[in-house]
């Protein structure tokens, strides 16, 4: 790790500190990221006690594209893609794409890309319209209430899940499980026993008991699409062949645990940040009303403004420049997607929330682009436009209360949101 | 719904009126995201057995229009010949 004082280049040392959950507990620190990409190279976090370690932060756009893209000098496989670092050991017990670097990567990916490509998404519209209306058919029914249990939740679950191949008496579970992994990220205890577990926590996700619960619960799903094959992804992953082999089983576990955490998680962010948008930038949702050409440029701006997920990291692997600052093998590096996507050189009044603000240059709230750009971007697209769709053809006037962040600086999560509905 | 795609007027404007270039799609870097057989389904298609995209005909385009497709590329793995 770079003692950052041996830089020939001055060093600007973040301004908040990025390891305390706190600091993003009433949502993206604007004034902190502003401050970061003003600075002059990149920006230092020192290590701090625990396992909290020193990194270095990309919060400009254009950094950010170049990290993303470059998979053999900026790794996932050495170190970890959170923060801190984990042991060889914990990282193998782990592993799924999302923490491997091409080709093996790339291999894994290509199993299941297929069904999330923009063309194959367009067959599970008429499937996510369905469970978007009877969701938002409760909530109207009900006057309001949580707007994260009633609508931005079970959404994206029951579409993830259906794609996988859990079914519907088990989402509920998934959405559980998916919650206790993001609590690891949190300042928050977590009960090592919880879910059945007998596995070390740092060898877990997240460190994280669910994690475990997951895992089991995946093979059991599994060993049941042994026996009876079907159309879904879990099926796919059981018969995947790659490179001549099966995936052993804490493979197929891992990947399982990924697609229904990236489906679930980031995706519910969105929809739970899309109430409040509705509310604050109502004038923006009434242009969309009147013209629905801006349905995509207006939901990728919902997704811009969001930025469910607020950071991934990589390691150096080789000596390096990068915005005017010396990196060295073994350093860390993280992308904060929250700044990059309110980067006023690439987004010209990045606070403004704008219906049609040109969708080139890409937000980032996907990556930054490279092996690993979200593979369910064009699938978290279409549900949440046709949620926005759904949304404004009824014309509701909505008012919220105060939301509860998830106490987390990786993912921008509401916990709770109440939203009434003003008749 | 269709994706968003700003460009397609712009497209068919260029398509007539300037010089056309040729893309090919590097696999090693390949994602199989689908967004340039979203952008261009007449160039482009997801291999069903790969996974992979793959080019169709020459990958002849007209030059505006290939660089949106260029840049949309989340793997940046299509290029101008």
């Amino acid at each position: 790790m770079t003692n950052p004082a041996a830089n020939t280049t001055p060093v600007n040392w973040a301004s908040a500190d990025l390891h305390d959950p706190e600091t993003f507990a009433a949502g993206i620190p604007h004034d902190t990221f502003a401050q970061m990409r003003a600075a002059n190279g990149l920006t230092w976090t020192d290590a701090a006690p625990g396992d909290r370690s020193g990194f270095w932060s990309v919060t400009r756009h254009q950094e950010l594209v170049t990290v993303s893209r470059d998979t053999s000098t900026f790794s996932s496989a050495v170190g970890h893609i959170q923060i801190y670092d984990i042991d060889e050991d914990a990282l193998d017990a782990r592993a799924s794409m999302i923490d491997l670097d091409p080709p093996i990567h790339t291999r894994l990916r290509r199993l299941v890309s297929s069904a999330f490509t923009p063309r194959h998404v367009q067959q599970y519209e008429i499937a996510i319209r369905q469970r978007v209306r009877t969701c938002v058919d409760a909530f109207e029914l009900a006057g309001g209430g949580d707007w994260v249990q009633m609508i931005a939740a079970p959404i994206p679950i029951g579409v993830i899940c259906d794609l996988m191949g859990v079914p519907e008496k088990d989402h509920e579970l998934m959405v559980e499980l998916s919650d206790h992994l993001v609590a690891g990220t949190g300042n928050e205890t977590l009960d090592p026993a919880a879910y059945g577990n007998t596995t070390e926590l740092r060898l877990l996700p997240f460190n994280s008991p669910a994690a475990f619960g997951m895992s089991e619960y995946a093979l059991r799903l599994g060993d049941e699409r042994r026996a009876n094959p079907a159309d879904d992804l879990i099926t796919k992953l059981i018969q995947a062949d790659v490179d001549g082999e099966q995936l052993s089983d804490e493979e197929f576990a891992n990947f399982f645990r990924l697609m229904i955490f990236a489906g679930n998680e980031t995706t519910r962010s969105s929809m739970a940040h899309l109430a409040m948008h509705m509310v604050d930038f109502a004038d923006q949702f009434d242009r969309a009303r009147q013209d629905p050409s801006l349905l995509p440029s207006l939901t990728d701006e919902v997704i811009r403004y969001s930025s469910p997920i607020l950071y991934f990291r990589r390691t150096v692997t080789t000596d390096t420049m990068l915005g005017g600052t010396e990196l060295h093998k073994g350093d860390k590096i993280v992308m904060w997607y929250a700044a990059a996507n309110f980067d006023e050189s690439q987004f010209p009044d990045a606070q403004k929330f704008v219906a049609d603000r040109p969708q080139v240059p890409a937000h980032v709230a996907f990556g930054g682009g490279g092996a690993h750009f979200c593979l369910g971007a064009s699938l978290a697209r279409l549900e949440v436009a046709i949620l926005i769709e759904e949304l404004v053809m009824r014309n509701l006037s909505l008012e919220i209360g105060d939301p509860l962040f998830v106490p987390s600086n990786f993912v921008n999560g509401i916990e709770h949101l109440p939203v009434t509905i003003i008749t | 719904m269709n994706e968003p795609n700003p460009n397609q007027d712009e497209q068919n404007k260029s398509t007539e009126d300037s010089e056309c270039v040729v893309l090919v799609v590097d696999t090693n870097k390949c994602i199989g995201s689908g967004m340039c057989e979203m952008l261009e389904e007449t160039i482009f298609l997801i291999n069903e057995d790969t996974n992979l995209a793959e080019v169709l005909g020459g990958g002849a385009l007209a030059a505006e229009r290939a660089a949106v497709v260029v840049d949309r590329c989340p793997a940046s793995a299509i290029s101008v010949l």
